[in-house]
């Protein structure tokens, strides 16, 4: 009982120290681009927990986008992504999301995209740390006609706060090509960032960023690289809900220059849930 | 206040306490290591060096002198919870009893009434230092001996529940509370601490106190039943036969229980995280051994009700001055406490409720917030007159009651002891955000 207590921060140690060497690889290894606009969130720190599921459908349209179609690949203009991601919780400090992409598009239909597996760790609460923290690893396939780059990894680091009406989360993700054209373009630096603020008890408004700077050795010029700003509000309406709606602005060229985004999620519990548990 | 008027207070209450009567009980606030388990301790502040602190044996009646010596780095007060006092030793500082300061001393004379199961602590502002305040080790067991014992026993065992090395976390409700990383009996974890070693055919009456800053606890003592006899230190009209007991903070809960079932037995939290977080104590009959036995109850139990007068019915019903009293929040944001309310104002801007002496006093406690509310009404009981769906209640007098959320519960009481008299939830971070008011003789 109390044994398994005083472990658990042990197992976090090692499964940390399985992703700082995978980060250590990652770096060393050729790198990629960005994955398109399927899910668009600055990850919190927190993790699902245990016996329980988060199934989310991120609805993203791309009002203003790329028109041309460029080394085969649709163009984003006016493209409607809906991505369904389903996370489960393993224990107190670690779950595993998994997601399915796709895209609808006039001559193109619905389209099935890709799919991509996100394991994540966390500092569990007993250590007392000052700031939420995690680690998320995420790997997966997408079809040539929506990315170039068939498969990609990207590994994130997640580092959020709340003080007071406050809420900041910062993600500084880097990204690697396993295999497509961007495997020779080195480790791609794609951050992220939110800050919101409390209206209400139901009520947060903030701005989320979005970037992608190209090869972390070399960074692009302005002009390549993608930077988008939205405008966003979470509904806090119920434990069980999570509702986030964004309006975004791209402001390079390399960037998709108006989006509409929007997630709904619901948490299902199974199990059993006495009150004892 | 600032620091001289912390020493001039403490000079006066001293001289008034010699003038009466030496000391006969020292009680020294000092920092203390608590040993939870041989490999995890924390570093709080203590009563005597111990946790919790000694236990006060008192007469009921006879006067005594207590000197207490504050060596912590910190300004102090030591509240005599459950006794009816005078305002100004009562060990609140929003009522008048003057706070010792770091190096100073006071000693609280009074005469101890009413007979019961009663406890000290410290009464201070912990903010966001979850070490400070209720969150450490300063509170001790305080019996003042009744003329007739509500039960007979062979063998008293006092238990203080508390939880330790706590952080805020973001809760259901949508703002912060504090969550506890250990949680013990006797300032040790299961397994590590003092076993209860009992006899067979034994009648061991258990003084449970709750002396968690924040936490509402369920024990159990697997194979057994309590048969409860007094709440709050005060004997109940109808002693019943529970598998298990409810105590928010503050509460106590005195209860016989009868050792027919031989074994070795872990009296411990209901709730698995709780009691895998070590709150939890071995019972440990003589000539037996082997591994403790727990048996995990499957839902939780507990109503005030159910020792209430057999007679419930309404009575000659008292002439009481109504008081409603609306618990609400005010929503701080998701990183911060919520503010607490009582009636729409905060603490010190809530109102002061205005008493007539000889008068009886019926507070209506509506809970409109998300928690629940272990509230205090300092210097006096109150007697339970409805709980939800119960309307008619007697005889169950109580000085804390757990008012849950979104409910209605009404208490009496009579303004029989004058001086400022502070009413509180006895949840810390409440307290300190406000959750307190003052009532005032007039």
């Amino acid at each position: 009982m109390l044994e398994g207590m005083v472990e658990l921060p042990v197992r976090f140690r090692i499964q940390l120290a399985i992703l700082a060497l995978s980060m250590v690889v990652f770096c060393c290894a050729p790198s990629a681009k960005s994955q398109g606009n399927y899910e668009i969130q600055v990850y919190g720190a927190d993790t699902l927990a245990p016996k329980s599921i988060m199934v989310e459908l991120h609805s993203n349209y791309t009002v203003v986008g790329q028109r041309e179609m460029i080394d085969g690949v649709y163009p984003t203009n006016h493209q409607q992504h809906e991505t369904l991601e389903i996370t489960q919780g393993i224990n107190d400090w670690s779950e595993v999301g998994f997601y399915v992409f796709t895209s609808l598009q006039d001559g193109h239909g619905w389209q099935w995209v890709g799919d991509h597996i996100r394991p994540r760790v966390r500092v569990p609460d007993s250590w007392h740390w000052p700031v939420g923290v995690s680690l998320s690893t995420e790997i997966g396939y997408q079809r040539t006609e929506y990315s170039s780059d068939t498969w990609t990894w990207e590994i994130r680091p997640i580092v959020d706060k709340a003080v007071g009406r406050w809420y900041f989360a910062v993600n500084p993700a880097l990204e690697r090509t396993l295999h497509g054209p961007g495997v020779a373009d080195g480790v791609g630096f794609a951050p992220a960032a939110k800050v919101g603020y409390d209206f209400t008890r139901a009520i947060s408004g903030g701005l989320e960023y979005y970037a992608n700077y190209g090869r972390i050795t070399s960074i692009s010029d302005l002009h390549d690289q993608q930077q988008q700003v939205f405008l966003v509000t979470d509904l806090n309406v119920s434990p069980k809900w999570e509702i986030n709606i964004g309006v975004g602005i791209g402001a390079t060229a390399a960037t998709d220059h108006w989006i509409v985004k929007g997630i709904l999620g619901r948490h299902f519990s199974w199990g059993k849930q006495s009150a004892v548990e | 206040m600032e620091l001289g008027s912390y020493a001039t207070a403490s000079a006066v209450l001293s001289l008034r306490a010699q003038e009466l009567a030496a000391p006969e009980y020292r009680i020294e606030i000092a920092p203390y290591t608590v040993e939870l388990t041989p490999k995890h301790s924390v570093r709080t502040v203590a009563y005597n060096g111990q946790v919790p602190g000694p236990l006060l044996r008192f007469e009921e009646g006879r006067p005594v002198t207590i000197e207490v010596v504050n060596q912590s780095t910190n300004a102090e007060v030591v509240h005599w919870h459950g006794l009816f006092l005078p305002s100004d030793v009562d060990g609140a500082m929003e009522e008048g009893t003057p706070m010792i300061p770091p190096g100073g001393k006071a000693r609280y004379t009074f005469t101890p009434r009413p007979a019961g199961f009663r406890w000290y602590h410290t009464h201070t502002t912990a903010g966001d230092d979850l070490k400070k305040g209720q969150y450490g080790g300063q509170h001790g067991f305080l019996l003042i001996k009744p003329k007739q014992d509500p039960a007979r026993y062979d063998q008293e065992v006092f238990l203080a529940l508390h939880d330790w090395d706590g952080q805020m976390m973001g809760s259901s409700d949508g703002s912060m509370s504090p969550s506890y990383r250990f949680s013990t009996i006797n300032g040790r974890v299961l397994g590590f601490g003092e076993q209860m070693r009992v006899k067979q055919g034994q009648r061991v009456l258990l003084h449970i106190l709750n002396a968690s800053a924040t936490e509402v606890h369920w024990l159990a003592l697997a194979g057994h039943q309590f048969h409860i006899v007094a709440l709050d230190g005060n004997p109940v009209p109808s002693p019943r036969n529970v598998a298990m007991l409810r105590l928010a903070p503050a509460e106590r809960v005195c209860a016989v229980v009868q050792m027919d079932n031989p074994g070795v037995w872990i009296l411990g939290e209901v709730r698995k995280h709780i009691h895998a977080a070590g709150m939890g104590m071995v019972v440990e009959y003589a000539d037996h051994g082997g591994l403790p036995v727990w048996e995990q109850p499957q839902s939780l139990m507990w109503d005030y009700a159910q020792f209430a007068a057999a007679d419930s019915a309404p009575a000659a019903t008292s002439h009481a001055i109504e008081i409603p009293l609306v618990f609400e929040s005010k929503f701080s944001g998701h990183g911060a406490p919520d503010r607490w309310m009582i009636n729409g104002k905060s603490f010190p801007n809530t109102e002061t409720g205005m008493l007539k002496a000889g008068e009886r006093y019926r507070l209506l406690f509506k809970n409109k917030s998300r928690d629940d509310h272990p509230v205090h009404l300092h210097r006096h009981s109150f007697e339970l007159r409805s709980l939800p769906g119960k309307p008619d209640l007697r005889g169950v007098m109580k000085d804390v009651v757990l008012v849950e959320a979104d409910t209605e519960i009404t208490v009496e009481f009579t303004a029989n002891n004058a001086g400022a008299t502070l009413f509180h939830c006895h949840q810390q971070d409440h307290m300190d955000n406000g959750f307190m008011m003052l009532f005032r003789y007039a």
